[in-house]
């Protein structure tokens, strides 16, 4: 091993893995990293060891644990992957290769904004029509699903795409307000999700709570509906069917998450495929039905 | 490297690696692979380090939603899957214990603290018992001061400096026993390339 100007650093290795440097220390610690491959491979070394005692305080974790993470995971947005230099149009340097290398670490160092909305996402074609602008873009639809809106993804969400988006603040607030009615659905002792396949590809999750009389309700893999057609929601309950609105598909990627508020007598939610500008009432069987809790 | 798509379904019980990689694409029975494996993990050591259920399973849920968010991030040349699943989880109960920290009067919390050295306490909440029994047996092959140094700051989610003051031992020393410790450790457990 070659001792050089900083004869400390590579003692620092443990406590970095531990976590047991100051935040300044830390990110210094970062910075080294970045230059020095044995510290690199040390510090990987030494995280396998760490896991190992991690694992052997293993605990039977909750069993709503699972519902929480489920619920979270159905509308949060993936990260894309990183595109190192044997990926990219063009060769890169070894610089590159390095920052792509302290990816893993960087990324770990960013664990601290979980939950917290990021103002950038990669583009992604995805449209975000703010809480409370939703209706008036829904003519067809009545009083009674005034509440119903398009939200943002809790986490990550394209902004400023097309000139028919809101203003960048009014997304931010409706991200926002998004976050909340997710955090208090999943404080909500009644709070539970189910989800089912979709006939036609894909998965729909709903996560309800009757205390609070709201809905979250975010499909993944959804097939772009058939030409000249469109995804409308349902609320269906002993009455009948009530419009949830048109389920809007960006180019790419999973809709965003439609918030419901007022649940009414509903007791299931149903997609349907209709006429382009929608129906009043399905004409269609539904392709997919997610019963909520009562 | 494993080349996941060449094997075949059937071929072998498919590695925390791998179910990573289909998480990455979007695959949620993949993702309950991976939380099957990993949750008992990361809720007992939030547990562990933060002592308190409720603020563990909010860092248990916040970790296991990063891990799918950020899975297409994940790298199998730079370590385990174990490795960084168990990393943000560390880092992210220490975090918080920090933060609550910040708020308390430090050297109230430090005397209170200095009762919990023991490591068989560490032991103890132990589930998986082969596990137990290894790191049981690796800890106790570790010198006094390795040990506390090594638990105090993985377990207790203390800083060096704290780690010092509580073993009244110098900061170097402190840096130097822990990195031995360590060192020692993924001998006796054999883990590490």
């Amino acid at each position: 091993m070659t001792m050089n100007a900083m004869p400390d650093v590579h003692t620092l290795t443990a406590a970095y893995v531990c976590d047991a440097l100051d935040p300044a220390e830390r990110e210094a610690f970062e910075e080294h990293l970045a230059q020095c491959a044995s510290c690199r491979q040390e510090v990987a070394e030494l995280r396998e060891v760490t896991s190992v005692l991690a694992k052997a305080v293993a605990l039977e974790a909750p069993a709503r644990l699972k519902a929480a993470v489920d619920a979270r995971v159905a509308v949060t947005r993936q990260l894309p992957p990183e595109v190192g230099p044997e990926f990219g149009s063009r060769s890169g340097s070894g610089r590159e290769g390095n920052a792509r290398e302290k990816g893993q670490t960087g990324e770990i160092g960013k664990i601290g904004k979980i939950g917290q909305p990021e103002a950038v996402a990669p583009p992604s074609g995805g449209r975000v029509t703010p809480i409370g602008a939703a209706p008036s873009r829904r003519r067809l639809r009545g009083p009674a699903w005034a509440g119903w809106a398009a939200a943002a993804a809790l986490a990550g969400v394209a902004i400023g795409l097309g000139a028919h988006t809101a203003s960048q603040q009014q997304q931010i607030n409706a991200l926002v307000q998004q976050a909340g009615v997710m955090q208090q659905l999943l404080s909500a002792p009644d709070a539970r999700s189910g989800s089912a396949e979709v006939r036609t590809g894909g998965t729909a999750t709903v996560l309800d709570s009757r205390s609070r009389d709201e809905a979250v309700i975010s499909f993944a893999g959804l097939a772009a509906p058939p030409p000249g057609r469109a995804y409308q929601l349902w609320m269906i309950g002993p009455t009948g069917a009530r419009s949830g609105g048109l389920l809007t598909l960006p180019a790419a990627g999973n809709p965003n998450p439609v918030v419901a508020h007022g649940l009414g007598d509903a007791k299931t939610i149903g997609l349907t495929v209709e006429p382009a500008h929608g129906s009043v009432q399905p004409t269609t069987a539904p392709i997919v039905l997610v019963p909520m809790g009562s | 490297m494993p080349s996941p798509e060449t094997a075949g379904p059937a071929a072998r019980r498919p590695t925390p690696e791998d179910c990573l990689r289909r998480v990455a694409l979007g695959d949620r029975d993949a993702f309950d692979q991976v939380y099957t494996t990993f949750a008992g993990p990361v809720f007992g050591l939030a547990r562990r380090i933060l002592r308190d259920p409720a603020q563990a399973e909010e860092v248990a849920q916040e970790v296991l939603v990063e891990v799918w968010r950020t899975a297409g991030r994940f790298n199998p040349q730079l370590g385990s899957a174990q490795a960084w699943v168990m990393t943000m989880t560390h880092r992210r109960a220490v975090d918080r214990v920090r933060s609550e920290q910040a708020a308390e009067d430090r050297e109230v919390r430090l005397a209170r603290a200095s009762a919990v050295v023991d490591y068989d306490d560490v032991v103890e909440t132990v589930e998986n018992r082969l596990e137990q029994q290894r790191v049981r047996h690796c800890l106790g092959a570790l010198t006094e001061l390795q040990r506390e140094s090594v638990t105090l700051a993985y377990y207790n989610g203390y800083t060096y400096p704290q780690v010092a003051k509580l073993l009244a031992v110098p900061l170097g020393t402190v840096k130097t026993r822990m990195r031995d410790g360590l060192a020692r450790l993924r001998d006796c457990l054999g883990v590490g390339r």
